[in-house]
């Protein structure tokens, strides 16, 4: 195993070079925090810093954040950062928590990297585990991806829904479903959609439960489950009730996502369509386009039932490109999430063109973006088209991704056929 | 003696026999002020007044209150209101304090607040739509367009000037429409509310050429109920329109109609420039003491006096030194202010007032300082705002206030009403006095504020602040531009959205004594000019400038290709994914032949069957 030559030093390396190289950049270039807030790519209306700086200080203020169009975060935010040091005058605190919660989403993918999950899992094991990247090389492709990077320097609140999310995959192959459970809660009670994650990382607990106390019925087990998320979640809600004194957050934060009112342009593919949407066909279309997120959580539960992990890998790149506010930072939890999958690698049939394709997109896209808003030389139509060429571009790699799993699935059916020409029928 | 003149006139004119008393009551008055103002503008301030008591008002007897508006108001439950129509902006640097303390201003557009008399909030808001629909078809202005994104209720700037001692559930309500371009459609139904509607008195000299044409004008409606102490309550209409008329630009149509340059010799030079000779000569650009006459302004001679009006007010007063000789139509009177500064016109009913004032003497004095003009007042308060940053995403909200009283600070509200799309950052709000950064906490004393709500509310900003002598204030905020639906964007999307001015409150500090001055020395020198009686609550009114804010736009033309290309890539995504998903994989080699060579394979089949049938036959 590599993860045997790992010595405590090369871990704490790691980890003390990424923080090294975040807090280099707060304080070494001290203009670039802000630029990076301001950015469409990294901040959408969802989770951007400086509008949880403005219901921070309505909050303080005792006016009602929710009762405004700005501020679109989780109340719970507002406690917390409350407690931290005034941003204005102390930067540095709120540096250190985005600091550490990224390297708690290393340790948490660390874990998930070392437990081999991905390359054997209850009900399957692939024929090429053996080729696989250690904890830390994974750790270190997540620390050091440019997009993370730019999400933490621009402190997006995603960052703590992508720690949560990664602390209930690595818990649930841990073998500890209750852990996942609350975990995944706070991911959902952040930003609503890891709620449709809920499928496959229940039947990723329910392989890995520890053997003493399994439970034998799967869905006696889905059931408890479902309901520690709901209880979770329902806590989480009353507590943000007492914070802010009524249930308006509900339709502010989550109602938000659902109908997507605040038009911000982003990454994704929703917001240029439902500008230039007819008004009649405006609800239609969020239903249709919410149906269509949802659509593939039971697909691809179903067919890739032997390995849950992979399912929620895929859901998360689906989920980067298809969902109502996505940012980079969503795109570099799925990017942190493919090194797992080093086995299939040499499976992947178009990695060239969807490599070329999401780096086009990520040099050109601020370009255009730039072209519109402030030269003038340009329209709304480069940046909508620079962010379809990104939506095709990863969601190639997510086709590719699920070919060459499938494809690995298959070879151990089939040992003879390793490395034939195939065709799907 | 008031009362018996008006009595005496009204016999006269034999409209209808009243009563002494309630003659008085309904009272009506008109008066022009004319103040020419440095850079050879003229400010001409029209004032219309009448009163009705509140009982005949409530009997609907309307008297001079005109019906139309009165049935609105009864109707709306409206118990006191303020609309501005108003267009340009007041030059404060250059002509001072703005007439009447600032109190009959708008800011560019048109402005309602109002009074509506309602048990709940949402009532007062049923009240205010039926306002608004109804004097937008009164006035001929997209009134109606105020609606719940253009409302606020401001909480301190504005306070009735009204007796309101009787009613407890009153709720204000501030609507504006930056947008809307003032013209002569809605000064023809102002002029119609008027008891003369026009045709005599100093309205005659109203033509919509001339008021739109004007540098700066604002044209106001007042209806308050006033209380006098011991007396019957009366609704008092005040219509005011104030105009700043550019006096070389008025005078120029009337030979010349197409602007071109005037010939050499008729160019005003400035003679104590070193290099001034017969060939060399630096232009003076504002000829500040030029002749003018009232028809060269206004197009018009005045025609008589408005039969209906209260002989004891002069119709027209006019304020420049006594020293400047003023002439007149025959059977005109003159009659010299003892401040020395202004001058009133009593003119006999059926007289055309013809006025001109010709040149001062002096006319080597060409001067920039005045002499010949009455030195406008200093404002208590200067303020411009404006945009910071570039580019269609983000930019900030800058205005200077600066206090030019050398010892005494100022204190006032600065209230904005500022449109949804434009998401204001209040954490970046900050105020701070040029030069130096300290004591910012003592700048903003108190903060109002009310976030907007998307498509449903604006924001509604009020800040208490103070400004310390002789100091300039920069009071700064982030905003964020928000995109909109296609379908939200005007035809004209490109050019911007208007941002309506903002409303800056000076407080009065001294309120009972410092009142009474303040206001006969704006109204003129020659009409009783007070506004209220008793503590006014602001001192000084003044607007910003509107601002236009351009927001980012998507391409019109594409709503098809747009729904096309974003559901192509979805479809390729979905198709892509189930395609694998829901697929066999089986080696190249086997399973049944599928595609191309599996349709060329059965068509085979079929013509050689066919064949086969051919030559069995």
């Amino acid at each position: 195993m590599d993860g045997a030559k790992v010595t405590p030093g090369r871990t704490a390396g790691l980890y003390v070079g990424a923080a090294v190289l975040r807090l280099a950049i707060f304080t070494l270039l001290p203009g670039l925090p802000d630029l990076l807030t301001g950015r469409v790519e990294i901040s959408t209306p969802v989770t951007s810093f400086k509008r949880l700086q403005e219901g921070l200080f309505l909050y303080n203020h005792n006016v009602s954040p929710y009762d405004g169009g700005v501020y679109h975060q989780a109340p719970l935010f507002l406690p917390l950062f409350s407690l931290l040091p005034s941003f204005a005058s102390l930067p540095i605190f709120t540096y250190l928590l985005y600091i550490a919660v990224d390297l708690l989403s290393a340790s948490a993918l660390w874990k998930i990297a070392d437990s081999g999950e991905a390359g054997s899992s209850a009900l399957f094991t692939s024929s090429r585990r053996e080729k696989r990247w250690s904890g830390f090389v994974i750790a270190a492709v997540f620390l050091f991806n440019p997009f993370t990077v730019a999400t933490c320097i621009g402190r997006s609140t995603s960052v703590f829904t992508t720690c949560a999310i990664l602390h209930a995959i690595a818990k649930a192959v841990a073998g500890a479903p209750l852990g996942a459970m609350v975990a995944l809660s706070f991911a959902s009670y952040l930003s609503m959609y890891p709620l449709l994650l809920l499928p496959p990382l229940v039947l990723l607990c329910y392989d890995r439960q520890r053997p003493e106390r399994a439970t034998k019925s799967s869905l006696q087990f889905a059931g408890i489950c479902a309901s520690i998320v709901a209880g979770v979640v329902a806590i989480l809600f009353q507590m943000s009730y007492f914070i802010t004194g009524s249930w308006e957050f509900l339709p502010s934060t989550y109602g938000v996502q659902l109908t997507l009112s605040d038009l911000a342009p982003n990454v994704g593919l929703w917001w240029y369509f439902f500008i230039e949407m007819f008004d009649s066909f405006r609800s239609f279309f969020l239903a249709v386009f919410w149906l269509h997120l949802s659509s593939y959580v039971g697909g691809l539960t179903v067919r890739i039932r032997r390995q849950p992990l992979v399912v929620m890998t895929l859901l998360l790149g689906i989920f980067a490109i298809f969902k109502p506010y996505p940012s980079i930072s969503d795109t570099s939890l799925f990017l942190a999430l493919v090194p797992l999958y080093r086995h299939v690698f040499p499976l992947m049939r178009y990695t060239f063109v969807s490599a070329a394709v999401i780096m086009y997109a990520s040099f050109l896209g601020p370009a255009f973006y730039y072209l519109w808003i402030y030269a003038g030389s340009g329209n709304a139509n480069f940046f909508y088209a620079i962010t379809l060429v990104w939506g095709l571009g990863k969601s190639l790699l997510v086709c590719d991704l699920m070919f060459a799993v499938l494809r690995d699935e298959w070879e151990v059916e089939r040992p003879e056929m390793a490395g034939k020409e195939i065709r799907q029928i | 003696m008031r009362q018996f003149l008006s009595f005496l006139w009204l016999s006269l004119l034999s409209i209808s026999v009243f009563s002494s008393s309630a003659a008085a009551d309904s009272d009506y008055h008109e008066q022009l002020n004319l103040r020419p103002l440095p850079f050879s503008g003229l400010l001409a301030s029209f004032n219309f007044r009448s009163n009705t008591t509140v009982s005949e008002f409530e009997k609907g007897n309307f008297r001079f209150f005109p019906r139309s508006l009165g049935q609105i108001l009864q109707h709306a439950g409206t118990r006191e209101l303020h609309l501005r129509f108003s267009l340009g902006r007041w030059d404060a640097e250059t002509w001072g304090a703005s007439p009447w303390d600032g109190a009959r201003e708008g800011g560019t557009g048109v402005e309602l607040w109002a009074w509506l008399e309602a048990d709940t909030d949402k009532e007062a808001d049923h009240k205010w739509l039926t306002l608004t629909n109804a004097l937008s078809g009164l006035f001929c202005a997209s009134l109606n367009f105020i609606d719940g994104t253009r409302t606020t209720r401001p909480v301190m700037s504005f306070q009735p000037e009204g007796d309101h001692s009787t009613v407890t559930n009153m709720h204000l309500l501030y609507g504006v429409l930056p947008h809307e371009v003032v013209c002569t459609e809605n000064l023809t139904p102002f002029l119609k509310l008027l008891p003369c509607k026009g045709k005599a008195g100093i309205a005659t000299l109203l033509d919509g050429h001339k008021l739109f044409d004007a540098s700066w004008q604002s044209m106001a409606i007042d209806i308050r109920p006033i209380c006098p102490p011991g007396g019957e309550c009366v609704l008092q209409i005040e219509q005011t329109i104030d105009m700043v008329l550019d006096i070389d630009r008025s005078k120029r149509p009337r030979g010349n109609p197409i602007p071109r340059p005037p010939p050499g010799h008729e160019l005003p030079c400035d003679a104590s420039k070193p290099y001034h000779s017969h060939d060399t000569c630096f232009p003076v650009d504002h000829a500040a003491n030029q002749e003018w006459s009232l028809s060269q302004i206004f197009g018009k001679p005045m025609k008589g006096t408005c039969p209906l009006t209260d002989p004891a007010v002069p119709p027209v007063c006019l304020q420049v030194p006594d020293s400047r000789s003023v002439f007149v139509s025959g059977g005109v009177r003159e009659k010299k202010n003892p401040n020395h500064i202004s001058r009133c016109f009593d003119i006999p009913p059926s007289t055309e007032l013809e006025m001109v004032l010709p040149a001062p003497d002096d006319v080597t004095a060409q001067s920039t300082v005045p002499t010949d003009i009455v030195t406008p007042k200093s404002p208590l308060l200067y303020a411009e705002r404006s945009f910071t940053g570039h580019g269609q995403e983000r930019g900030g909200v800058q205005t200077i206030l600066r206090n030019p009283s050398p010892d005494t600070a100022v204190d006032f509200i600065y209230m904005e009403s500022l449109p949804w799309f434009m998401r204001i950052y209040l954490h970046t709000m900050e105020a701070r006095v040029a030069g130096h950064s300290a004591n910012k906490s003592s700048l903003i004393q108190q903060v109002y504020y009310r976030p907007a709500v998307d498509r449903a509310r604006a924001t509604q900003l009020e800040v208490r602040m103070r400004v310390p002598p002789a100091s300039t204030v920069f009071l700064t905020y982030d905003f964020e531009k928000s995109i909109l639906r296609y379908t939200e964007y005007p035809p004209d999307a490109n050019r911007g959205f208007d941002v309506a001015a903002a409303v800056i409150t000076v407080l009065n500090k001294g309120q009972i004594q410092g009142e009474g001055e303040s206001t006969t020395k704006s109204g003129g020198g020659g009409g009783d000019g007070g506004t209220t009686k008793g503590g006014r609550f602001a001192a000084y009114t003044l607007r910003t400038t509107t601002l236009l804010c351009s927001l980012p736009t998507p391409d019109f033309s594409m709503p098809y290709n747009v729904i096309i290309f974003t559901s192509t890539a979805i479809a390729l995504a979905f198709g892509g994914l189930f395609n694998i998903l829901v697929r066999r994989f089986v080696a190249a080699d086997e399973g049944p032949e599928g595609g191309l060579a599996m349709v060329v394979g059965r068509l085979k089949g079929r013509l050689l069957g066919l064949l086969k049938g051919v030559k069995g036959r």
